[in-house]
């Protein structure tokens, strides 16, 4: 919080504006002080169970494996996902997903607006943004731009808010430069991995406020996937976000960038879509299941894994479509990353799990990059 | 104490025409003189009492059955109206053997006991919930938004189009683990009861109501159906069902006593005339208990059995004094004046005891119990009369077979040593085994039974440090783990997701302000350190709701699992919560537990754990409150029972200390008299953690009867044997005096009392049953006490001692001081003088 402070007033005093420091100096002050929000003032607890708890992303740190959750649970493991350590977590406020640039540089974002960042592959987090301070940097923001009536009230009414809006999502290009962003187009970006940010909102062709759920890259053309069918791409590296024409009304709930460069998005009731041309045409694969697809990821040999709500688990044969993986219990999940020995570990609302990958495709991820 | 009591012991066989019939005291003559007249009150009393008793109903009251003075029932109790999920309800799992739920059949039949059940009396008609009912609805999220419809749609024709619908449905209503089993071999019919049949305005009749959902339950049972059924009421109607089974133990009992007893005195009218009285007391006792407005409840419905044997030992004993006094020539109407002389005041003595160890009764704050006081309290009075002076009176008609008093007075002699080749069987066996228990007043055998008490208090100690407080086995714990009711509880446990023990937390707020943020978030708080008790499986809550409303009205989107700090979006959630959660003004929020059993340690964590929560965050805003749900109210018992256990221990030990100083004058002979005791009570508890059960409601009565009647024998027994000594005899001799003169009364004791007890080993009613085995252990291990370390203890006490007379006589002993107080040395006096 001090580093996130004075990093603020160091933006502010480059823009040289006696006001803007001063509006700073004035929600320093808040800053400094207790939230009065107990999943902000209040360290996760660190308790045994938390590995059965709800646990909404898993990540990859190297070799090392990263899970959040709710209550601000941290969990690393070291040994594939067969035991889990809980990490003292500066928050208890349910974090949505987490996100390594590398085996040292990570963020975890959360509700509460909460921003989390590491330096140490996960051993310890700083918290570096919460709610109450992006919105007071929007409210700073739109007046350092000299922002119409309307935007001033949005920012203020953020600010009546407090910090009522979650952070869905996140997306780091490198140890500096990321996005966060979530419900109600809420979205900041660093160039100082997380000493500062600013914020995007007027940035992005979202004018309903629909929530932002994923990102990804391909080809240096950056892609957002949102609520009801909402699409978002750019082509000048993140500085503007236009809105594109969505194959979709649904929700999506997220998107991946597949190694050959095609985007795919997925969300509401098995719809999943795919395009080579950056996003100019959609073309929608069966996956055969009428549930909502929460996350996707990619497998060390190329192919790409999708999971589900109510649990099924799918992988994608270039020619035959997505067929599920075989007989696995019914886990709601929210999440899926692939271990450094191939198997499949699941974030769930029943906890984290690892599963072994049926022959064929464990196989094949061995021969894959991974171990290599 | 009293000097009209004057003990003509010269008169012992006088012809009859020389009784005088002004002799001994007032009451002697008050009860004697107008013989027609005391039968004639008694039989009126009977008529009245008796017509009263048919009146007494049975009740299963929940209220009476938990401790209404603890802080947590006093919560629960001040805000039982808002507690709308902790109402009455029952739940009905129709299950199907083979196949599925998705099955016409299984659905019609489904159909059908949902319309029955919602005719039952009392149903709370529109809350009601199964399958077949409008408001089981599935939802689901579409691009256009919300969907959804009744699970089983309107036009559902059985074909199998229909029945793929209906699963389809099933699987997006959410139900799953609620109404609907997770592997789809049930599902439940929701049944909310209302407090008082609409249509008469009475309270629910849980009896009527548990027979009908039996004859239901009969109906649609078959090979492919079954149906099982939980809920209070139907604990309640299981409770009063077992009750009438108590009654047909009663009617064993009655038998089994008077076998013992005829077996004892070979003579059927006196045998009759004693279980007719002692039947009488109890029909005044219950004919008081409906005049003073009392029903029987599962508790109070057990004093019956102790009135009915403690009334046949002191009928026995009376009719034993009788019976000696004819075999020794005089007429029935002399003797039982005589024996009333001899026993009326050891009678009251003995009975007063009686009367303390129930009466420490009251002091615990539970209304079952102190109903079980009252009514033992009452029924040991009403024996003053019926077993005290109905008895002697009917005797002083009847008289008894002079076989049987012949035989009597010869009996004794056996007892005494005399050779009798003739004797039978079980003649030789008394005499024997007095012989063996005089062998303790000797060194060798005394130091042998001090031994090994002194082993078995190690032992029972060691073992008894692992006594547990609360009821241990899973299940409703009034009811046996194999009762039907239990079995269908584990049915329910195994197949839907809550738990049968439920703890609830009960958070006050203002008035429409139970969902803002700053309350949930600390009840979200408080949920999260209970969640991660080992003993709490789950919990729900309006913030659980909360978090989960947040992602359904983001599409079920996960990420959205979080109590949001935002007012609007929270009090939205409250359109669409149920009930349960919070009252209607929503000032009253329910936090539920659930725990994985009700064991005491259980329920201590999540008890320690709210209550420092709910000391540290208890404001003007929100005031957390404990307990009410089946587990609150438990943890509330085990609380009042562990101290209550404490206290009665002190009390009724002080009681008995007291009374045997009263009775003996002697420290001496109240360290004879309680050490037993002592042992006792320690070897209960050990006993007790070998059967697995821990200290509940049931097992206060048990430590105050146990030890309270227990005293008896050592009050018959010492007696006799300290006056023996203030004789000049040696121990042995006075014990074996006291063998012969009561020995035989406190074997009778001990066996009328057991078998009084032992029947409700049967009871279906599981704490009956406990109550049962421990307190014919007690009263077995009493009686052994009494007859074996007790001379033990003699022999180390007063080997040496030569005894003062009586303090209160400072006349010669062997001018049978007429100032005696104590009533047993008349007796005393009177035998000797008749074996002289």
């Amino acid at each position: 919080m001090v580093v996130f402070s004075n990093s603020i007033l160091r933006n502010r005093l480059a823009g040289g504006c006696l006001l803007l420091l001063m509006a700073g100096q004035s929600w320093t002050a808040v800053a400094g002080a207790e939230t009065g929000f107990t999943a902000l003032d209040k360290p996760a607890q660190i308790t045994a169970q938390s590995v059965h708890k709800t646990i909404l992303s898993v990540a990859r740190a190297g070799q090392r494996l990263v899970a959040v959750g709710e209550e601000g649970i941290i969990l690393l493991s070291d040994d594939n996902g067969q035991h889990w350590n809980q990490i003292v977590s500066p928050v208890s406020a349910a974090l949505t997903e987490v996100q390594f640039v590398d085996p040292r540089h990570g963020w975890i974002v959360g509700h509460y607006g909460v921003v989390l960042a590491t330096t140490d592959g996960g051993e310890s987090w700083q918290k570096q943004l919460d709610g109450i301070q992006a919105a007071q940097l929007l409210l700073a923001d739109v007046q350092l731009r000299g922002g119409d009536e309307r935007e001033l009230r949005e920012a203020r009414r953020l600010i009546d808010d407090g910090p009522d809006k979650p952070f869905l999502n996140l997306h780091f290009t490198d140890a500096l430069n990321g996005f966060v962003f979530g419900a109600y187009n809420l979205i900041y970006r660093t160039q100082d991995g997380g000493q500062s940010w600013q914020p995007w909102l007027s940035r992005v062709d979202n004018p309903m406020g629909l929530h932002l759920y994923g990102m990804a890259e391909a080809d240096g053309v950056l892609m957002m996937a949102g609520e009801q069918g909402t699409l978002l791409r750019s082509t000048d590296a993140g500085e503007h976000f236009e809105a594109i024409d969505s194959p979709y009304d649904g929700s999506f709930f997220g998107i991946i960038a597949e190694p050959d460069g095609a985007f795919v998005v997925y969300g509401l009731r098995g719809h999943l879509f795919r395009s080579v041309d950056n996003g100019d045409s959609w073309t929608q694969l069966d996956i055969r299941e009428e549930v909502a697809l929460s996350a996707a990821s990619m497998l060390a040999d190329g192919r790409l894994l999708v999971v589900s709500q109510s649990g099924t688990l799918l992988v994608n044969r270039n020619d035959t479509g997505f067929v599920p993986v075989a007989d696995l219990p019914a886990l709601p999940l929210a999440d899926v990353v692939q271990s450094a020995d191939g198997a499949a570990i699941v974030a769930s609302l029943a906890g984290v799990h690892r599963f072994d990958l049926p022959g064929r495709i464990a196989r094949d991820s061995a021969s894959g990059s991974v171990k290599e | 104490m009293n000097s009209a009591n004057n003990i003509d012991t010269g008169a012992a066989k006088p012809p009859p025409e020389a009784f005088d019939p002004h002799s001994g005291s007032f009451i002697e003559r008050l009860v004697f003189n107008q013989r027609r007249l005391v039968l004639a009150f008694c039989l009126l009393i009977s008529l009245g009492l008796g017509w009263q008793a048919t009146q007494l109903g049975l009740n299963a009251s929940f209220e009476k059955m938990i401790p209404t003075g603890h802080p947590f029932i006093t919560n629960f109790l001040a805000n039982r109206s808002s507690l709308a999920g902790l109402g009455n309800s029952l739940r009905v799992a129709v299950g199907v053997k083979q196949g599925s739920i998705y099955d016409q059949q299984y659905l019609q039949t489904l159909q059908q006991i949902n319309d029955e059940l919602y005719l039952l009396p009392g149903v709370d008609r529109p809350y009601l919930k199964s399958l077949w009912t409008p408001s089981t609805r599935w939802i689901a999220v579409t691009e256009e938004g919300m969907d959804g419809g009744t699970v089983i749609p309107g036009d559902f024709d059985g074909s199998a189009a229909s029945l793929e619908q209906v699963r389809l449905n099933v699987q997006r209503s959410g139900e799953i683990g609620q109404l609907v089993s997770a592997n789809f071999r049930s599902s439940i019919v929701y049944v909310p009861l209302l407090d008082r049949d609409p249509r008469t305005d009475e309270p629910l009749d849980y009896g009527q109501l548990s027979r009908q959902l039996e004859q239901i339950r009969t109906k649609y049972q078959s090979d492919n159906i079954e149906i099982h059924i939980t809920g209070f009421a139907k604990i309640v109607g299981d409770l009063i069902e077992g009750m009438q089974q108590v009654l047909v133990f009663f009617v064993l009992a009655v038998a089994i006593a008077t076998a013992v007893l005829f077996a004892y005195t070979r003579c059927l009218r006196s045998s009759l005339l004693v279980m007719g009285c002692s039947l009488i007391g109890v029909l005044w006792q219950l004919g008081m208990l409906q005049l003073f407005g009392f029903d029987l409840n599962p508790y109070s419905i057990l004093v019956p059995f102790l009135v009915f044997a403690i009334g046949i030992s002191h009928g026995a004993q009376k009719m034993n004094g009788v019976m000696r006094d004819i075999g020794s020539g005089m007429a029935p109407y002399v003797a039982t004046r005589n024996t009333f002389r001899r026993l009326f005041r050891t009678g009251i003595a003995a009975l007063i005891t009686d009367a303390f160890g129930f009466a420490v009764l009251l002091v615990i704050d539970i209304g079952v119990i102190r109903e079980l006081a009252i009514a033992a309290s009452l029924g040991v009075a009403v024996l003053i009369i019926s077993n005290l002076v109905l008895l002697p009176v009917l005797l002083s008609y009847i008289g008894v077979t002079p076989k049987a008093a012949a035989r009597s007075v010869q009996h004794d002699s056996v007892g005494a040593g005399d050779d009798g080749s003739d004797r039978e069987i079980h003649q030789v066996l008394p005499g024997r085994l007095w012989k063996f228990f005089a062998l303790f007043t000797e060194r060798k055998w005394a130091l042998t039974a001090l031994t090994v008490a002194a082993g078995l208090a190690v032992f029972g100690s060691v073992v008894g440090s692992r006594l547990q407080i609360g009821d241990l086995e899973p299940g409703a714990p009034e009811l046996r783990a194999d009762s039907r009711y239990n079995l269908d509880t584990a049915f329910m446990a195994d197949n839907y997701a809550a738990s049968s023990d439920i703890f609830v937390v009960m958070v006050k707020t203002a008035v429409d302000s139970c969902t803002h943020y700053s309350v949930l978030s600390k009840v979200r708080e408080l949920t999260g350190q209970l969640e991660r008790l080992p003993g709490v499986e789950s919990t729900n809550s309006m913030a659980r709701l909360s978090r989960y409303a947040m992602v359904g009205y983001n599409e079920g989107n996960f990420k959205w699992l979080e109590l949001i700090p935002n007012n609007a979006a929270l009090g939205a959630v409250q359109a669409r919560a149920p009930r349960e959660l919070f009252n209607a003004d929503c000032s009253l929020l329910s936090v539920y537990v659930y725990l994985k059993d009700h064991k005491a340690a259980t329920l201590n964590s999540v008890v320690e754990v709210a209550q420092k929560f709910a000391a540290d965050n208890s404001d003007d805003e929100a005031r957390f409150m404990l307990a009410a749900g089946n587990s609150g109210i438990e943890a509330a018992t085990n609380i009042v029972v562990k101290k209550a256990m404490n206290q009665m221990m002190y009390l009724v030990y002080g009681a008995v200390i007291i009374l045997c100083w009263i009775t003996f004058r002697s420290w001496r002979g109240v360290v004879a008299a309680v050490l037993p005791l002592m042992l006792t009570s320690v070897m209960c508890q050990a006993l007790m953690v070998k059967l697995g059960i821990g200290v509940k409601v049931a097992i206060l009565p048990v430590i105050a009867l146990g030890v309270g009647i227990g005293v008896d024998y050592a009050l018959y027994v010492l007696s006799v044997l300290l006056m023996g000594l203030r004789f000049g005899m040696t121990v042995t001799q006075a014990y074996q005096l006291a063998l012969r003169q009561t020995g035989r009364i406190v074997m009778l004791t001990g066996a009328t009392l057991a078998v009084g007890v032992a029947t409700w080993v049967f009871s279906p009613i599981r704490f009956q049953a406990d109550m049962g085995i421990l307190l014919a252990f007690m009263f077995l291990f009493n009686m052994l006490g009494a007859l074996i370390l007790l001379p033990a203890l003699a022999h180390f006490l007063f080997g040496s001692t030569v005894l003062a007379p009586p303090i209160s006589s400072s006349a010669p002993v062997q001018e049978h001081n007429n100032n005696d107080s104590d009533g047993l040395k008349s007796q005393f006096l009177t035998e000797e003088n008749s074996h002289a």
